[in-house]
């Protein structure tokens, strides 16, 4: 049989992406022929964010061959170590093509929307999951690969954490999905500062061993990958990168009340559909999301969604009898979007520790400044409850967003960067950074309001000042 | 009636659980089992690295700790790892015993590797329908299970299910 060709890809981040001849990548080119594959075309990788920064179009399409690009690299690592098994190196390449299957429309912002509604089918984990064990996906591995092997890349995925290195290469903090993201967001935002220096890491990354435990029990012991010693200095500027990613990009104020916005149409067309209002939703019975809305279980149905049918919608949202979707989706289609007060930072402002306050002094601050949000948000969103406009006056947007730290409830010690010192062991990144170490949580509390509505800010204004005087007095 | 806001429901599951729980893992596994068992919070919990996990609650400690409703002290253990024990204002209940601050304060007295795999056996059987949940713990947890944590964590969730709860935990073990 002659031999298959090698198929190439020209990529803005990697240039050319290349899947060669061997039976494994020739599948893998067959995988991405794939319909759940090439539904990420239609699936951006920051939603929104074009509408803050044009250049920022790019989709998950590309995302998904730049990871899989960046696994093999990482591969590489092991291989040279002597780690090289091929079955278990296999299945982590295909995963990091494959892991991002089940993005839905807008990504997390359908994710919190499916949070809000209890949708299984609006987690991407869920629906990655059933996407690869069953259907194309799953005949274009079983066609060379065998009966189990899309199970398998399933399995990996679905374990939420690395249990050995070859998952770390498709999840942790040193992962092909981040190392790729990082770069191809920046390069197409635009944005100057996040820059890596991933030919250096790459290059100094090398394979130790870490103690693994829970809480005060160790367990064991796990072999990850390890930074040499010359990397540190980029190691550093890599966490802080992706930290500053966060306020710049992904949760940029016009970006996240975009989301808002978007969020709160879908569930209004969740509720009335769910009330057999479909009329008043503006689009017809036969529409995706009205579809999904009536059968969120369904795989087909929460597959038709993408970013595309959304935008393509927003025409008819915009002359929905329904007040709140005609407004909202109007806004959207036409950017015209929400004013934004930034509430934490007004409040850090004003509560935030003065030059030369001792330790404890920027502690009692951080508190001040902690209780103070919470109580504004209570507040909103208990004058939120009792006022009838529709739409609501006031969207609120909070998140937190932790920096890397020493220890992470929800990830394991495969998810920490370990550095390798010259004579003295293996050490996380944040034992030897004292500028990783001091890394503080980037919390947003912000309130979104029409500029029509003077009187819905000078609300939100005396909450917040109500609470930022309560909290001065309580100034040790 | 005032709602109960969810920093007060961490701080009482500190309370129940004798007024100090040391371990993030500990306190979520405690709030998790809780939640099986019908004496929960309401917290969602969903699948991460340590097992069920609940991003809710580990805001609402955050919070809590801000408003002085609990305690968090960083600890370095001595195998390396860091970890919390955070500590209710006011020390542990007082009131006569009820059965969650009973079941509470069994967990908390759990090894934390022993907890967390019974508890993820248990969210394993219990939401994503695993027909041996305790199987598919040791291949997602292959650096737990050694040292017998795995046998220590079937008895443990026995123990447990012997409890007075109002819904009974699953029977996997």
């Amino acid at each position: 049989m002659a031999k298959k060709r090698p198929q190439r890809v020209r990529d803005p981040l990697h240039n050319i992406i290349e899947f060669g001849s061997s039976e494994f990548e020739q599948t893998l080119w067959n995988v991405i022929q794939t319909r759940p594959f090439q539904r990420l075309r239609r699936v951006r990788q920051l939603g929104f964010s074009e509408l803050v920064y044009p250049g920022a179009t790019h989709t998950r399409f590309a995302h998904s061959i730049g990871v899989f690009h960046t696994a093999r690299r990482l591969m590489k690592i092991i291989n040279d170590a002597g780690g090289g098994v091929t079955h278990k190196q296999d299945v982590a390449l295909a995963a990091a093509l494959v892991h991002d299957v089940g993005h839905g429309m807008f990504s997390h912002a359908f994710e919190e929307v499916g949070s809000e509604l209890k949708l299984k089918m609006a987690k991407h984990e869920h629906v990655s999951d059933i996407l690869i064990r069953n259907g194309e996906i799953r005949e274009a591995f079983k066609a060379e690969l065998g009966s189990g092997f899309a199970d398998d890349v399933a399995e990996l995925i679905s374990r939420r954490g690395p249990v050995d290195l070859y998952d770390a290469v498709v999840s942790s903090q040193f992962d092909a999905d981040r190392l790729d993201y990082m770069q191809r967001d920046r390069l197409m935002t635009g944005v100057q500062n996040s820059g890596i220096d991933f030919t250096w890491l790459i290059d100094n990354l090398e394979l130790g061993e870490v103690p693994v435990g829970s809480d005060d029990e160790q367990s064991g012991s796990v072999p990850t990958f390890v930074l040499g010693p010359k990397a540190f200095h980029a190691a550093e500027t890599y966490v802080l990168s992706l930290f500053h990613l966060y306020p710049t990009v992904y949760f940029h104020k016009a970006t996240r009340g975009a989301e808002k916005l978007f969020s709160t149409i879908i569930l209004r067309m969740f509720r009335l559909v769910r009330d057999g209002l479909i009329a008043k939703t503006g689009v017809p019975a036969n529409h995706p999301i009205v579809l999904f809305a009536l059968d969120p279980e369904n795989i087909e149905r929460a597959t038709a969604l993408d970013d595309a049918v959304f935008w393509g919608s927003l025409p008819l949202l915009a002359n929905a009898e329904d007040p709140l979707i005609n407004r909202f989706a109007d806004r959207l289609w036409n950017r015209r979007l929400l004013k934004c007060l930034d509430v934490y930072q007004h409040i850090a402002a004003h509560l935030g520790a003065k030059r030369g306050s001792s330790p404890d002094a920027v502690r009692d601050s951080k508190n001040r400044i902690e209780r103070a949000t919470v109580s504004v948000k209570e507040a909103i969103e208990d004058w939120l409850s009792t006022d009838r406009s529709d739409p609501p006056r006031l969207l609120i947007d909070s998140a937190v967003r932790e920096p890397y730290k020493l220890f992470d409830e929800s990830k394991g010690a495969l998810n920490q960067i370990s550095i390798r010192r010259k004579g003295s062991g293996i050490f996380d990144m944040a034992e030897l950074s004292p500028v990783v170490a001091a890394l503080e949580p980037f919390r947003l509390l912000r309130i979104y309001y029409s500029e029509d509505d003077k009187d819905a800010l000078k609300f939100a204004l005396k909450v917040i000042e109500e609470n930022e005087n309560k909290e001065s007095d309580h100034v040790c | 009636m005032s709602v109960k806001r969810e920093r007060e429901k961490v701080a009482e599951i500190v309370r129940d659980a004798g007024g100090q729980i040391v371990g993030r893992t500990r306190l979520q596994k405690i709030a998790y089992l809780l939640e099986l068992t019908g004496q929960g919070e309401g917290f969602d919990f969903e699948y991460r690295h340590y097992g069920p996990y609940s991003e809710s609650l580990t805001d609402a400690v955050r919070v809590a700790s801000a408003f002085g409703l609990i305690e968090e002290e960083e600890h370095v253990a001595k195998w390396g790892g860091h970890y919390s024990i955070y500590i209710a204002k006011g020390g542990g209940d007082t009131r006569p015993q009820s059965a969650r601050a009973a079941f509470a304060k069994a967990a908390a007295q759990i090894g934390a590797v022993e907890l967390e795999l019974a508890a993820t056996a248990a969210y394993l059987f219990e939401v994503e329908r695993c027909s041996d949940p305790w199987d598919e713990t040791s291949k997602r947890k292959p650096d737990k299970i050694g040292g017998g944590h795995l046998e220590k964590a079937k008895e443990a969730y026995r123990q447990l299910s012997s409890l007075d709860t109002p819904r009974p935990l699953p029977k996997i073990a």
